[in-house]
């Protein structure tokens, strides 16, 4: 679960509402602790509703050949990117690929991510574009 | 998967071939608290203010064209139009504002910032006569400042001699910025029914009525719809209208999306979607092209106007469909050193100003970026000036005149800007007098359509 900004500010007016003026650290460390713990991730998307989602959608296409697949895959499970879902054509020389997956739990960001797979399209010869689902969630659904 | 396959392809597609991109998000700031009496203070806070707000509005733009895979071409700010709160400014005062604007744009990174503005549809205050008695030298002596001035509007009719003062200053500003094809020109903008919340500089402002701070976002893509008019082949017209429509529809929800997301990351409002279709020089990025593909051998033959019309009603439908805070100009431009597809049409002769200003009739927003002979007479480009207005108020809709009164040059020479300004072709203008009419001064009174009550 990623924390946002907003969410560490709630924890700390809350536990400083508890503890009062006079809480020592620890008093403090262990109160935020167990407020993570018991945090209602319901609450959270009520509260937070600009707390976006981090879903991705991973683009691939060029000249077919094999490793693909396996070499994104393995670069995605370095950094620590979840893969939801994968679809791939292939039309004669070409292929296609799509992936959805999930960065929530990568300690990298999206612009991270976009950098090191850069890196895997340029070594493959083939195009990889990554993208945050909105994009694509706006566009084609009502 | 949750999304077809061929969904995502065609976003892909949009993006990377068809160079659909969000072509301006502008951030809207009010300048109305920076009033005071010496100048020097004025411009100072100016300046802070526009620096406070504006200075991560680069920084977060390109945060969010890289998470969402969109680009966004242009970063810029509109301000209170700047004739109003230092209205008891002088000439010279008017123009050391300008560089304050200019300097304040340059330092965080933008390239235009608009509002040097004044609004003088009925009369004009002291103030106002001075701004635009500034406006040659103020866009003479800076990069980023655009300037506009609202002559006319449906509800008080046509201010005859704002629009001759007007175009005294164009002729001005032509000759002083000769040494760059007249640029200063391309930079000023006369309108009819100006609107409040339009984000696409030259023309815009920030309006008394909108709030402190706010985010505007101007979408583009005529890429896009030029390619699903092709993929639709041979279609009856209202299948045309319908395909237009729902590729409008799609474009215009993903630069709502990337406009939230830029006010959300500056903790701004966001305004409005402009849904127009605003090409630029690049290969396939032409409204002169779309209709085309529509079916015209060129742009100017007969049924461009209809087939422009139906183009224009076909994006906002789809707007009006796909966002519920649409505003600005919404509508096709027809610049003509914006647009390849139109600069070929003029040069083949097959374009004329008279076949533009109807074009303007159906469209948004104007005779827009069109270059004619320097030596044109003040009174015709009055003249010019004062028909559109006539379209922009007799319809209720907005119209504008961009127009480059090329200094040194005569038709069939070129100026040429590069970037985004493009390049336009220097086209015929009648040379017919209308001197008579002009100097007769006073406002042609409002139309019957102004009496809503």
């Amino acid at each position: 679960m990623k924390i946002t900004e907003d969410i560490i500010r709630k924890i700390t007016l809350e536990t400083i509402e508890e503890l009062g003026l006079g809480a020592t650290k620890d008093e403090i460390k262990n109160a935020v602790r167990s407020k993570i713990e018991t945090m209602n991730v319901d609450n959270i998307d009520l509260k937070n509703k600009s707390l976006d989602s981090g879903r991705v959608i991973l683009t691939s296409f060029g000249l077919n050949k094999p490793g693909i697949v396996a070499a994104v895959t393995k670069a995605l499970a370095e950094n620590g990117c979840d893969i939801l879902d994968l679809s791939q054509k292939i039309m004669g020389d070409f292929f296609t690929m799509i992936m959805i997956i999930d960065i929530t739990a990568s300690p990298k960001d999206l612009s991270e991510v976009q950098s090191e797979m850069q890196k895997v399209a340029e070594d493959l010869k083939i195009k990889i574009y990554l993208q945050h689902e909105d994009v694509f969630r706006f566009m084609h659904r009502i | 998967m949750q999304y077809e396959f061929e969904e995502i392809l065609e976003t892909i597609r949009m993006t990377e071939i068809e160079h659909f991109d969000i072509r301006t998000v502008t951030m809207g700031i009010s300048l109305r608290d920076c009033s005071d009496r010496n100048i020097k203070v004025t411009c100072q806070k100016i300046y802070d203010k526009i620096i406070r707000y504006g200075k991560n509005h680069v920084k977060y733009a390109k945060e969010i064209e890289a998470q969402y895979g969109i680009s966004i071409a242009n970063k810029r700010v509109s301000v209170t139009p700047i004739s109003i709160p230092f209205d008891s400014c002088k000439e010279e005062e008017f123009v050391e504002i300008a560089r304050t604007l200019d300097k304040a744009a340059a330092d965080i990174g933008i390239d235009y910032i608009a509002g040097y503005s004044a609004l003088v549809q009925k009369g004009m205050t002291n103030g106002e006569r001075e701004l635009i008695n500034s406006i040659p030298l103020a866009l003479a002596s800076t990069k980023r400042v655009c300037s506009s001035v609202n002559v006319a509007s449906t509800k008080t009719g046509i201010n005859i001699d704002a629009v001759r003062l007007m175009a005294e200053a164009i002729k001005k500003t032509a000759e002083l910025t000769k040494d760059h094809d007249s640029i200063g020109c391309a930079k000023l903008v006369v309108f009819a029914n100006a609107v409040e919340d339009n984000p696409f500089v030259a023309g815009a402002f920030h309006g008394v009525s909108e709030p402190e701070v706010v985010l505007n976002v101007g979408i583009s893509g005529p890429g896009v719809v030029l390619d699903a008019i092709r993929e639709a082949g041979r279609v009856d017209l209202q299948q045309l209208a319908e395909v237009i429509k729902k590729t409008i529809f799609k474009i215009t929800r993903a630069g709502e999306l990337i406009g939230r997301k830029v006010a959300e990351k500056n903790g701004i409002p966001f305004g409005i979607v402009d849904i127009s279709l605003a090409p630029t020089p690049a290969e396939g990025d032409s409204i002169g092209d779309i209709l085309k593909a529509m079916g015209l051998e060129d742009v100017g033959a007969p049924g461009t106007t209809a087939a422009l019309a139906m183009l224009n009603d076909a994006v906002k439908k789809a707007g009006l469909m796909a966002s519920s805070s649409v505003g600005g100009l919404s509508g096709a431009f027809i610049p003509v050193s914006e647009d390849m597809g139109m600069i070929r049409a003029v040069q083949n002769g097959n374009l004329t100003l008279e076949k533009l200003e109807a074009m303007t009739a159906v469209c948004s927003v104007g005779l827009d970026m069109i270059a004619i002979p320097g030596d044109t007479p003040v009174e015709t480009i009055a003249g010019i000036i004062a028909d559109e207005s006539a379209i922009g108020v007799i319809n209720d809709k907005t119209t504008a005149v961009r127009i480059i009164p090329a200094f040194g040059k005569v038709v069939g020479d070129f100026v040429d800007y590069g970037g985004l300004l493009g390049k336009a072709p220097v086209m015929e203008v009648k040379k017919l007098c209308s001197s008579g009419f002009i100097n007769r001064g006073g406002r042609i009174p409002a139309p019957m359509r102004s009496l809503t009550n």
